[in-house]
């Protein structure tokens, strides 16, 4: 960037970028930096630090690319929040900073550090890897290139807005399961095996989801949406992961894993009380033997300040709850008419 | 007496009693009559959804129309009953399909899907129509001397597509009621972040590595108590704690307040009164 | 240590297509694809319009003959013929190839692949996935490597070829997430690092990363390269970035208007207006703009692309990330206000000399994509070829590596090569008494290529052009990294990436100099016409005692015969 696009007139102010260094080779933790620089309105934030690393301090280390927003290269915590710096403008930043005038910049969470703001991205690749990312063609290899498989538009738009991902890591750096578990699978590649699941030239759906509903995988999501929220590409990620979740409970059947029999108990007491019977929920997901060792210490306290949820006989049911049960019942038989009518779907 | 239906929550019924419990004691204060949806049922937590899309629309457009035939709109005080009947009323919003099939089972009961009420949390009905100025001039007993840690819990603010009341990743409407209440709200990460309790009983250790994670900060920052507006919330960093912080080999506790309780601390109810004895930490 | 049988360097469209379809040919090979980004980075992400197949899916009586005549006259009959042959022939084959292995292609109503037109096609036949085509052809390629566990090396940036006479023993690399420079011995190399139009750099739509490195290693290795002078502008880059608004804007019924008001296109193309080719319409935007028809600002003269007659529903969902960009970059959404715009280097027709199959004049080198030159493109390429070209030439070249790799065993890598290789990176860290610093001399780099060897050139500019070239290789000389840690050293990168462009900006400016006459985007004022009789040719460099000796290659002709280029 040349100084006469940085320096320029008028709508211009000193801007401190509080950024986050980290050299594995020198420093035993990491430490802030800051860099004031005078800056023009309009400026974005990843300009904003190729300035700083041209002209202040050339050992700031980034990522960067296409510059474009469209190769995922930088992203980064910027005032707390992962996101691409190269779309992000230093003004809608400033408006946001906790201290004035400081943007506090950082690398993505989640993931190992290497340095400053770069962080490494083999794990994402690896659970790429191992959750079958891709589409295995339902056609032999051979055959490839001599025709097309016929593809309606609206199986098109069941995978159009997950195939934006750009693999960027920002819904990674902001999910609160993997911040408890590194192990767990991930929102993008969450999103990516949805986006496989629904694509009708794929093979392996079964094998896919098989993968899915194990330990670290789609049950273990929390529902915070905080992936859905910080994703540059605006997609909802979230929808997709309770696509997986539909997919798993019709095809894998409710008794699956302690998350689908968790979800499957909401629809048995919603349809017996309508409300929902709290005191068993713990024995119908994981079983008597897990509830009493988890859940049993606790339960004496519980007891004592009278916070147990009432056993099922004393659970309050809905006013009128035969109508309601009645009309529970017709909608099942909606359902049933609406397999019916699409097979295969 | 400006009046609302109120939705009553499952867990606001057996664990967290102590919230409708204070509730009750504290509206007409304000001004304000949540009359009690007896009829409502379970709005199928975010679980409804993925089991069968049709039921959790068929469920929630009925607690709905059940607000719509008092021609009032339906008040929430559980985050993720505010996130999932919202949900289902945008699906039911954008689809008439939907809208009629529901409407064809709902008539049996006499009710009708509209989408005339508005769904909405209690912590918004505070703000927006009681007024920060009223409730503070109403505070007998402002939580000056208290260091508070908002802990917002997600589903008041996240989907944004579904809420879109509050920014949902800088969040503001908590701390401002807690400041009207004469509070001091620190700021701190994990004030927008997630509690765990939706995977309590799926993945246990993640929950509390979470729950644990949100403690520590508040303690760390000094915090005096944690304020939240969610029961669900609540019942993990209140009645999970211990667990939690022995898991992270953490000394020590902080106490967890509903909403409705510092609202009634703050309008000069005793501890007794509003239940807040009834917490695991005390 | 084993050598590789085949190692690739490049992640982009063209270094996939070849991993995967060596894999195919023999699943028993030992193959690497080394990539300075992680290989979804790659700019093949960036191409946003589409891939040109004679698919007929749209316009039911399209054909390859078509499709073959269009590139051969949009090349400016610098093409070779049979080479276009080979693009246009396995085009349909190599877009269903890709629809076959998951690609989420657009669709038509009746289920086929969807198809759009494109400037400088006599049928609509381009094939896209909305607005992110190349985006979902490298996510696509990248998965399909990874099913079929190709060996990924990524972070690693190539320094230089190891050469044994007539043949490379392979590559040495330095790893850049720990700075270690390490050898990788190989019976096939292939360079498939895309373009080098970055070397405009503010007036650029390129990645900050295609800076021509596989060119610029084989040029140093003493491999030929081809018709460098040819690069392509692009008619519509946004004022303040460079960034691209892409053809399909114009493809869905986007205007160029001046400041009066007028689609100036009907002056250059009445017929197909903003569909001509890139190159005429490049040359209308400049035009326009130097003869005083365009707006004014502070960031440089400008023209409109006008979408607003669209309606916001065609822009939302036709051209969702054209419309963010102008949003994130230029502040503007097209559905309230024209796009600025201006032409910015895109594309980079030239590059390794290569022949049908990828092979260089080193036994055992490929080169593949952008960074080769086949030539499929000639003076100028069509839209909506370049995800072609470089999925059909990147296939093939992986099949001939992978039938080659059998047949050779290289010698062995020597230490003291690679020792040698370290000493000459740590030299840019040794603090010498007078030193430059890379951003002025990147910066001077970009302006003097614009102002001397841009969209308009004559002799006297491409001379001072060359001289100051000469005077920035001899600066950079003194050029210091200031960063001297070995883990993650980007300041290092982006010296040895100046290097590369400084010895390929060379090659463009002394091929400008010495093509005394127009054709496709290369337009000299002093030499205003097309030369057949002297300048149907290819140009070809070669680097001797540090400066590029130039040589001519003929073209190859096949049935079409010269014609002037009219639109």
């Amino acid at each position: 960037m040349s100084d006469s696009t940085i320096q320029h007139h008028e709508d211009s102010r000193d801007v401190t970028f509080r950024v986050h260094r980290f050299n594995p080779q020198v420093d035993s933790k990491p430490y802030f930096d800051d860099y004031t620089i005078r800056l023009e309105k309009g400026i974005t934030v990843l300009r904003a630090l190729n300035y700083i690393k041209e002209h202040v301090d050339a050992s700031l280390t980034f990522r960067a690319f296409c510059q474009a927003g469209i190769c995922g290269s930088c992203a980064m915590r910027i005032n707390n929040m992962s996101k691409l710096a190269c779309t992000t403008q230093v003004w809608d930043e400033l408006e946001k900073s906790r201290e004035p005038d400081i943007i506090k910049v950082e690398p993505l969470r989640n993931l190992p550090l290497i340095k400053d703001l770069v962080v490494e991205m083999d794990p994402l690749v690896d659970k790429m890897k191992s959750y079958s990312n891709w589409v295995d063609s339902k056609m032999s290899e051979e055959n490839w290139g001599k025709k097309e498989f016929l593809v309606s538009e609206a199986e098109f738009l069941k995978y159009d807005k997950a195939t934006d991902c750009i693999l960027c890591a920002s819904c990674v750096s902001e999910c609160t399961i993997l911040r408890a578990n590194r192990e767990y699978v991930s929102p993008a590649v969450l999103l990516k095996s949805y986006r496989m699941n629904v694509d009708s030239r794929d093979s392996i759906h079964e094998q896919r989801l098989a993968g899915l509903v194990k330990d670290h995988g789609v049950w273990d999501c929390t529902h915070c949406y905080r992936c859905q929220e910080s994703c540059v590409k605006h997609i909802p990620i979230m929808d997709a992961i309770h696509g997986i979740r539909e997919d798993a409970i019709a095809e894998r059947g409710t008794k699956d894993t302690s998350g689908a029999r968790h979800a499957e108990a909401f629809m048995e007491d919603i349809e017996k009380k309508g409300k929902l019977v709290e005191a068993t929920l713990p024995i119908r997901t994981n079983g008597v033997v897990w509830t009493m060792k988890n859940l049993l210490p606790m339960a004496f306290k519980m007891v004592l300040k009278r916070r147990t949820p009432p056993p099922p006989p004393l659970v309050k049911s809905t006013k009128d709850i035969e109508k309601f049960r009645a009309e529970f019942k017709e909608m099942t038989g909606h359902v049933a008419k609406d397999h019916a009518k699409k097979p295969g779907e | 007496m400006k009046r609302y239906a109120y939705y009553q929550s499952c867990i606001n019924e057996s664990m967290t009693r102590e919230v409708d419990r204070s509730i009750e004691l504290w509206q007409h204060d304000l001004g304000i009559e949540m009359v009690k949806l007896h009829e409502s049922t379970c709005c199928g937590g975010s679980n409804l959804d993925y089991v069968s899309p049709k039921h959790f629309a068929l469920v929630n457009a009925r607690n709905i129309a059940a607000a719509e035939k008092m021609g009032l709109d339906l008040v929430v005080s559980c985050n993720t009953c505010l996130m999932t009947i919202r949900s289902a009323k945008k699906k039911l919003d954008e689809s008439e399909e939907l809208r009629s099939e529901v409407n064809e089972i709902l008539k049996s009961e006499g009710l009708e899907y509209r989408g005339t009420s508005d769904v909405r949390h209690l912590l918004w009905v505070l703000i927006d129509d009681v007024g920060l100025d009223v409730i503070s001039q109403k505070v007998k007993a402002p939580l000056a001397r208290l260091r508070i840690a908002p802990f917002y819990g997600c589903h008041i603010l996240r989907p944004s597509s579904v809420l879109g009341k509050d920014n949902p990743m800088e969040p503001t409407s908590l701390d401002l009621l807690l400041g009207a209440l004469g509070g001091k709200t620190i700021p701190y990460d994990h004030k927008n972040r997630c509690c765990g309790f939706h995977t309590l009983l799926v993945a246990e250790e993640e929950s509390l590595n979470v729950a644990a994670e949100a403690l520590q900060e508040a303690m760390d920052e000094k915090a005096d108590c944690i304020v939240t507006p969610c029961p669900l919330c609540h019942t993990v960093l209140d009645g999970y704690q211990a667990k939690a912080l022995k898991r992270s080999g953490r000394r020590g506790s902080i106490p967890v307040y509903h909403l409705s309780e510092v609202v009634g601390l703050a309008l000069g109810y005793t501890d007794r009164q509003l239940g807040i004895r009834r917490h695991i930490v005390t | 240590m084993k050598p590789f049988d085949i190692v690739i360097v490049g992640g982009g469209g063209a270094g996939l297509y070849a991993a995967m379809e060596a894999m195919k040919t023999n699943p028993g090979l030992n193959i690497a694809v080394l990539s300075k980004i992680y290989p979804n980075r790659s700019h093949t992400s960036a191409a946003q319009g589409g891939a040109n197949a004679s698919l007929a899916n749209k316009a039911k009586d399209d054909t390859v003959e078509m499709h073959i005549f269009d590139t051969i006259k949009g090349s400016d009959y610098l093409a070779d013929q049979d080479a276009v042959e080979v693009l246009c022939s396995e085009a349909p084959k190599i877009i269903r190839e890709l629809e076959n292995m998951g690609t989420p292609w657009s669709r038509m109503e009746d289920n086929t692949i969807a198809q759009r037109p494109f400037g400088g096609a006599g049928r609509p036949r381009c094939c896209y996935c909305a607005d992110k085509t190349g985006h979902t052809i490298l996510q696509t390629l990248y998965e399909q490597c990874l099913r079929k566990g190709v060996i990924f090396f990524n972070e690693y940036f190539a320094l230089d070829l190891s050469v044994d006479g007539s043949r490379s023993r392979g590559l040495i690399a330095m790893n850049i997430k720990t700075g270690r420079i390490e050898a990788f011995p190989a019976k096939t190399v292939i360079f498939a690092t895309g373009g080098y139009a970055k070397m405009y750099w503010n007036r650029s739509s390129n990645a900050a990363g295609n800076t021509g490195d596989g060119q610029a290693i084989a040029y140093r290795a003493g491999i030929p390269l081809k018709d460098m002078e040819f690069v392509q502008f692009h008619p519509t880059g946004l004022r303040k970035s460079g960034l691209l608004v892409t053809e399909g804007a114009r493809g869905e019924g986007g205007y160029l208007v001046n400041a009066l008001g007028e689609r100036f296109m009907s002056r250059y193309a009445p017929e197909k207006m903003e569909l001509g080719p890139r190159d005429l319409v490049s040359r209308s935007l400049e035009t326009e703009i130097l003869e005083g028809r365009g707006f004014d600002s502070p960031a440089g003269k400008y023209l409109h692309l006008d979408l607003r007659h669209l309606g916001a529903d065609l822009i939302k969902s036709r051209l969702p990330q054209i419309r963010e960009m102008c949003m994130y970059f230029e502040g503007v959404d097209p559905i309230d206000e024209p796009i600025p715009v201006r032409p910015t280097a895109h594309y980079s027709m030239g590059g390794i000399d290569t022949d049908n199959f990828g092979r260089t004049v080193m036994e055992g080198v490929y080169a593949a994509g952008e960074c080769g030159c086949v030539s499929v493109h000639g003076a100028n390429r069509l839209g909506g070829n370049s995800l072609l070209d470089i999925l059909v030439f990147g296939r093939i070249a992986g099949r001939a590596a992978a039938e080659e790799a059998g047949k050779f065993n290289p010698a062995p890598i020597s230490e003291s090569e690679v020792l040698e290789k370290e000493q000459e990176l740590r030299s840019f860290m040794q603090p010498s008494g007078h030193y430059e610093r890379y951003g002025s001399l990147r910066e001077e780099l970009g302006q003097t290529l614009g102002l001397n060897v841009g969209i308009y050139r004559e002799a006297s500019k491409i001379r001072k052009g060359i001289e100051d070239l000469v005077a920035l290789k001899e600066r950079f000389s003194h050029v210091r990294v200031f960063d001297s840690s070995d883990v993650y050293n980007t300041n290092l990168l982006q010296v040895l990436e100046l290097r590369n462009m400084l010895d390929l900006a060379e090659t463009v400016a002394a091929g400008a100099l010495v093509r005394e006459e127009s054709r496709g985007s290369h337009t000299r004022t002093d030499f205003p016409t097309r030369d057949d009789a002297n300048w149907h040719k290819h140009t070809t460099y070669t680097l001797e005692e540090g400066r590029p000796k130039l040589g001519y290659k003929p073209v190859v002709m096949g049935r079409y015969e010269l014609q002037e280029r009219t639109y």
